[in-house]
């Protein structure tokens, strides 16, 4: 009980401490919002009203938890260069970002851990040494580049897509999810192929250890010994690794849209940076560091579900 | 019931072959406990774990045969041998932490052999694993069986690996090491446990150790392995009273016996050198900004004793006593401490016991050694390599250790070369933390001798922190009794070994092996 | 001598693989900035998109430049872009971290806070935060970069720190009187070196992929400076009738990576 309440007392520091970041960051850049929005030619005079009605003139901590306050309930200011409100911008492009990320993560999940297991039951054939290249090699592939190579084979030669033709969610749900299925390829296959690397040389370490003996000793077959004994202590550093994937893919999702021109968070962080939009820009980099805290405290629970030495006593 | 003839095993591990058993012969009979006696890498837990049928590395190569109740254990195919694994031969290892799986339950591993031979329903596993836990003497079996490893002490978990291995009720327990992982006291209550199993069950037990002392009071008959070779076997009656090959005279007599090294010398004037006072020592469990001062456990508790100038004071007691945290807080290497310590002397200096981690590994010996006068200042740099030198003779290593790093000295080597570190400020007192224990048997004979070397020649009073009643014995003049971080006892060597008055001196005492004085000479 | 070295070989693979592959991009690289006979940034309209040949070894861009003269200069940017960042990250993480792990307590407590919290931040996305407060351009690239990279190797540090203190070489300078100043320097932090060194070869895979990512979007390296990301992604344009410019570019940079992949695992081995 104790524990939890320390989790959840350093994950609001932490929130805390990530957004007063984010906030600090945007206040470090020269110029205000008054100025962007009067232009270098305004008078002082002009300046100076819009800056007490905007509520620049209050104190430092003051206009932070304002803004903080306002962003939690859904308020985060205007956009500059579109003139509609961030909410509804950011609203009607999440279910596209947040799918490309969770198809992502499902197919590192899915590739990594039933190729993990068989290549280190088989770690001394060839084919389990080819996998372990092909994997070395794949995981030196930049995302993005791994992005032109998918567009490359599966869109120009065997048109299995058409690239550029991205579908929204509400005009073809099914084609919609046909066209992310290579992004979130491009994305995943560096990452399944790092996790299927941590995973076999996880379960080929546990496999030395003692209470491998010990099963063995009580008439386990090599599956029982496998599945009811090394796996769960096998899979403990992966799950660190898959949250910390999470996190990555989010990011690499941002680089993936540009590739495969899909009209996500990440394209529009990019044009927000290029235009000055810092309303949006803001935002979307506090929405995505939030995630990024909660998956870290979903992966701390699950940790301790899983590593019973690490629950308090 | 098994009858072993001829074994060899073989590594195929790199180009050559290597036969690391070879000929073994061993046979036990139904209710009887054996012993294999040999030193590590003598071949006895691999041949146990042929035994146990726990080979199954691709690169070793079994020939022979292993008889088990009238079916050949070598040859069978896996699914029978997995019949009899936990079911008819169980085995019990080393190290209870790792031996036992950190994330599951004591209860379902105890449970695991009997899931898998039996067919009981859960209700009927708990109860049973339940029984059983509570047969190996575990208090509060229904709490323990929720628990995890990590949740007991040692000895406990070693109950519960002995538990998990008789669930089945097997005809054959292999119990390989079981003891040497614990603390003494605690052997003694673990070997006690296997007698009265064997004695109640019937079960017969292949015991592997590499203490003679545990194997003649457990075994009727010993097996003496050396380089993958049986040198001996018999009766322990005619094994230990009349051996026949040299090497097991060699082993006999390596047996922990109580002599004294050198006398007590004289003290012509008992003048202090170091008095402590009611110090007690707290560990601080979880430090930090959210929790200050959270979970204090008091690890010494208000201890006293005064020490004299050139004498050598033994501090014993087991793991977790607090000897070496009241160590440590003497020379005041701790925060929150208690209670008041006079040096009469300056710079005392600590020993430490893993030669391993007391050696800064990035720097050369010649470094290490000049380090400490560097520190002080004032010294040339021909005058700081001319003492280094000088403490290196005077430990027994010459000069051409000077540029040599750690890494490329053995154990004794480097415990030498802390001790002329320790002497390079020219302290009157030194605090020897397990010097030797680290050490194979026959570095610390050489190690002990030369700390009695450096307490005659320089004068140099030593507090000798040990488990090892036996080492202590050796070349300490009075003994410091510690038990939970008390003080329970203290007096001459004379007084603690001869009329020990606490009954935890006593059962350390029994537990170590100490018969009488007397026999100079005695097994 | 040649049976040593092949028994260190098949014991440490990666480590020989990884340090030739990077020792020869760089070799080339360097080769390629100083002795090509081409202006990389001298445009030619006769020879857009010219094969290879004996003149252009790796043939020609876009706007007929010489591909190899380019990619040496990118990927040297990019190189020296990694190289700089490391540094950065390595020096302030050291100082920040052999502080934190040594003294701990209240500021340790604060600063790992903080710590975490950046942690918490992708990489790249952090960097781009930097990237908008300060603008692009090659130096702001590195300043954004290099902090972005401080507080894992601070965490690095910290932690090497804080296992090294309770050593007991370090108890035993200690009780020698040597000054806290002088054991932090001189007693541990020669013993940090091989883990630092390890996760630095990482780093600097991180900071290669990183300004690649951050180029390739057009807000990292500007022109006319360039670099391999920027390349990528000039190249993407024609992907469908020139795949030979996207995939020449994509793959100088994965091999970059890989050599300094299996170096840093190599180098984690030994460590």
């Amino acid at each position: 009980m104790k524990t939890v309440f320390k989790k959840l007392f350093t994950f609001v520091i932490t929130v805390l401490l990530v957004t007063l970041f984010v906030f600090i960051a945007f206040e470090l850049i020269p110029g205000d919002a008054a100025t962007a929005r009067l232009g270098i030619n305004a008078t002082p005079e002009a300046l100076s009203v819009l800056r007490e009605e905007l509520g620049l003139t209050r104190p430092f901590f003051v206009r932070y938890f304002s803004w903080l306050f306002s962003f939690f309930f859904g308020d985060m200011g205007t956009s500059y260069s579109y003139g509609v409100s961030v909410r509804s911008m950011l609203a009607s492009k999440l279910p596209i970002t947040l799918t490309l990320t969770l198809m992502s993560f499902v197919m590192v999940v899915v590739l990594s851990i039933p190729i993990g297991v068989i290549t280190s039951k088989y770690e001394d054939r060839p084919a389990s040494k080819i996998i372990d290249v092909i994997g070395q090699l794949t995981m030196s592939i930049p995302p993005f580049f791994l992005g032109i190579i998918v567009t490359y084979v599966f869109g120009m030669i065997l048109h299995l897509f058409v690239p550029g033709g991205f579908v929204s969610y509400n005009v073809n749900f099914g084609k919609f999810l046909g066209y992310l299925v290579f992004p979130s390829f491009a994305i995943a296959l560096p990452k399944a192929a790092m996790s299927t690397k941590l995973l076999k040389t996880s379960i080929l370490s546990e496999r030395k250890l003692d209470y491998v003996r010990t099963a063995y000793s009580r008439g386990n077959s090599t599956t029982d010994v496998m599945y009811k004994h090394v796996l769960k202590n096998a899979i403990i550093p992966v799950i660190t690794f898959l949250g910390m994937t999470l996190a990555d893919i989010v990011a690499g999702s941002l680089v993936i849209e540009q590739v495969f021109s899909i009209p996500g968070y990440g394209r529009l962080l990019i044009t927000s940076i290029s235009n000055r939009d810092y309303a949006v820009v803001q935002a979307i980099i506090a929405i995505i560091a939030m995630l990024v805290i909660i998956i870290n405290l979903i992966v701390d629970i699950l940790y301790q579900v899983l590593d019973p030495r690490l629950r308090g006593n | 019931m098994l009858e072993v003839t001829d074994l060899h095993i073989e590594i195929e591990d790199s180009l050559i072959p290597e036969t690391v058993v070879h000929d073994f012969d061993i046979t036990v009979s139904p209710g009887e406990i054996v012993g294999i006696v040999g030193e590590s890498g003598s071949g006895k837990s691999m041949s146990a774990h042929a035994i146990a049928g726990l080979l199954s590395r691709k690169d070793m190569k079994k020939k022979g045969s292993i008889m088990f109740e009238g079916e050949e254990l070598l040859s069978m195919p896996r699914s029978r041998l997995r019949d009899i694994q936990g079911d008819d031969i169980a085995v019990v290892f080393q190290e209870p932490m790792t031996s036992l799986n950190p994330v599951k339950t004591i209860g379902w591993q105890v449970e695991e052999a009997q899931r898998i031979h039996g067919n009981m329903s859960d209700e009927e596993l708990r109860d049973a694993a339940i029984r059983m836990l509570r047969d190996v003497e575990i208090d509060e079996p229904e709490r323990v069986y929720y628990k995890y490893p990590h949740e007991l002490s040692g000895g406990m978990r070693q109950r519960v690996m002995i538990a998990a291995a008789l669930i089945c009720n097997p005809k054959l327990l292999i119990a390989d090491e079981p003891t040497t992982a614990l603390d003494v006291t605690i052997q003694a209550q673990i070997i006690e446990l296997l007698k009265r199993i064997n004695k109640e069950k019937g079960t017969a037990i292949l015991f592997i150790s590499h203490d003679l002392g545990l194997v003649r009071t457990l075994c009727s008959r010993v097996v003496v392995m050396n380089k993958g070779r049986i040198t001996e076997s018999g009766t322990v009656e005619e094994v230990f009273n009349h051996p026949r090959e040299e090497y097991t005279k060699q082993l006999i007599s390596a047996i922990p016996k109580f002599r004294k090294i050198a006398e007590a010398s004289p003290v012509p004037d008992r003048k202090p050198i170091l008095e402590v006072q009611n110090v007690s020592a707290r560990y601080k469990k979880i430090t930090g900004y959210f929790n200050p001062g959270a979970k204090q456990r008091l690890v010494v508790k208000n201890a006293s004793f005064t020490m004299y100038e050139g004498e050598i004071i033994g501090l014993v007691g087991e793991s977790g006593c607090g000897k070496t945290t009241l160590g440590k807080t003497i020379l005041g290497m701790l925060d929150d401490t208690d209670g008041k310590i006079v040096h009469y002397s300056e710079m005392p200096q600590m020993i430490f016991q893993d030669p391993y981690g007391s050696l800064n590994p990035t720097k050369t010996v010649g470094w290490i050694l000049e380090e400490p006068l560097r520190i002080k200042g004032g010294y040339s740099e021909k005058e700081r390599s001319g003492k280094a030198r000088e403490m290196l003779s005077l430990v027994g290593l010459d000069e051409t250790y000077m540029k040599r790093k750690p890494d490329a000295l053995s154990g004794g080597q480097r415990q030498r070369v802390c001790i002329a570190l320790a002497l390079m400020l020219g302290p009157k007192l030194i605090i020897a933390d397990e010097p030797v224990s680290a050490l194979d048997v026959t570095v610390q004979e050489q190690v002990i001798n030369l700390l009695i070397k450096v307490n005659r020649e320089l004068g140099v009073a030593i507090l000798f922190i040990s488990h090892d009643l036996k080492v202590v014995y050796e070349l300490c003049s009075r003994i410091i009794v510690m038990k939970s971080g008390e003080i329970v006892e203290q007096g001459t060597d004379e007084e603690i070994y001869n009329n020990p008055q606490h009954p935890y001196t006593k059962q350390l005492l029994l537990s170590a092996g100490y018969t009488e004085v007397t026999q100079p000479d005695g097994i | 001598m040649m049976k040593k070295l092949g028994f260190r070989f098949r014991k440490n693979p990666e480590l020989y693989i990884g340090a030739a592959i990077t020792g020869i991009m760089a070799l080339i690289m360097v080769a390629g900035v100083l002795f090509s006979p081409y202006d990389p940034d001298a445009m030619d309209a006769s020879s857009r998109f010219a094969d290879p040949s004996f003149a252009h070894i790796l043939g020609c861009d876009n706007f007929g430049r010489d591909l190899f003269a380019r990619l040496s200069l990118g990927g040297a940017t990019t190189l020296f872009i990694a190289v700089c960042t490391v540094l950065i990250g390595v020096t302030f993480g050291t100082i920040i971290g052999a502080l934190t792990g040594y003294y701990g307590g209240a500021v340790d407590e604060i600063l790992m806070r903080f710590n975490d919290a950046v942690l918490a931040f992708p990489s790249i996305l952090l960097a781009l935060v930097f990237i908008s407060v300060f603008g692009s351009g090659t130096w702001k690239v590195i300043i954004s970069l290099g902090i972005v990279f401080v507080p894992s190797f601070a965490r690095i540090v910290r932690s090497e720190f804080m296992r090294c203190k309770n050593l007991d070489y370090v108890r035993s300078a200690r009780l020698m009187g040597a000054k806290d100043i002088r054991i932090m320097f001189v007693h541990i932090l020669p013993n940090t070196v091989p883990v630092v060194l390890s996760s630095a070869v990482i780093g600097f895979n991180n900071a290669v992929l990183a300004e690649a990512g951050m180029s390739f979007l057009g807000i990292g390296v500007q022109p006319p400076a360039s670099s391999l990301g920027r390349m990528l992604s000039d190249a993407q344009a024609f992907l469908f009738s020139e795949p030979s410019y996207a995939i020449i570019t994509g793959a100088s940079i994965a091999i970059i990576v890989l050599g300094f992949s299996l170096l840093g695992d190599g180098l984690k081995k030994n460590a």
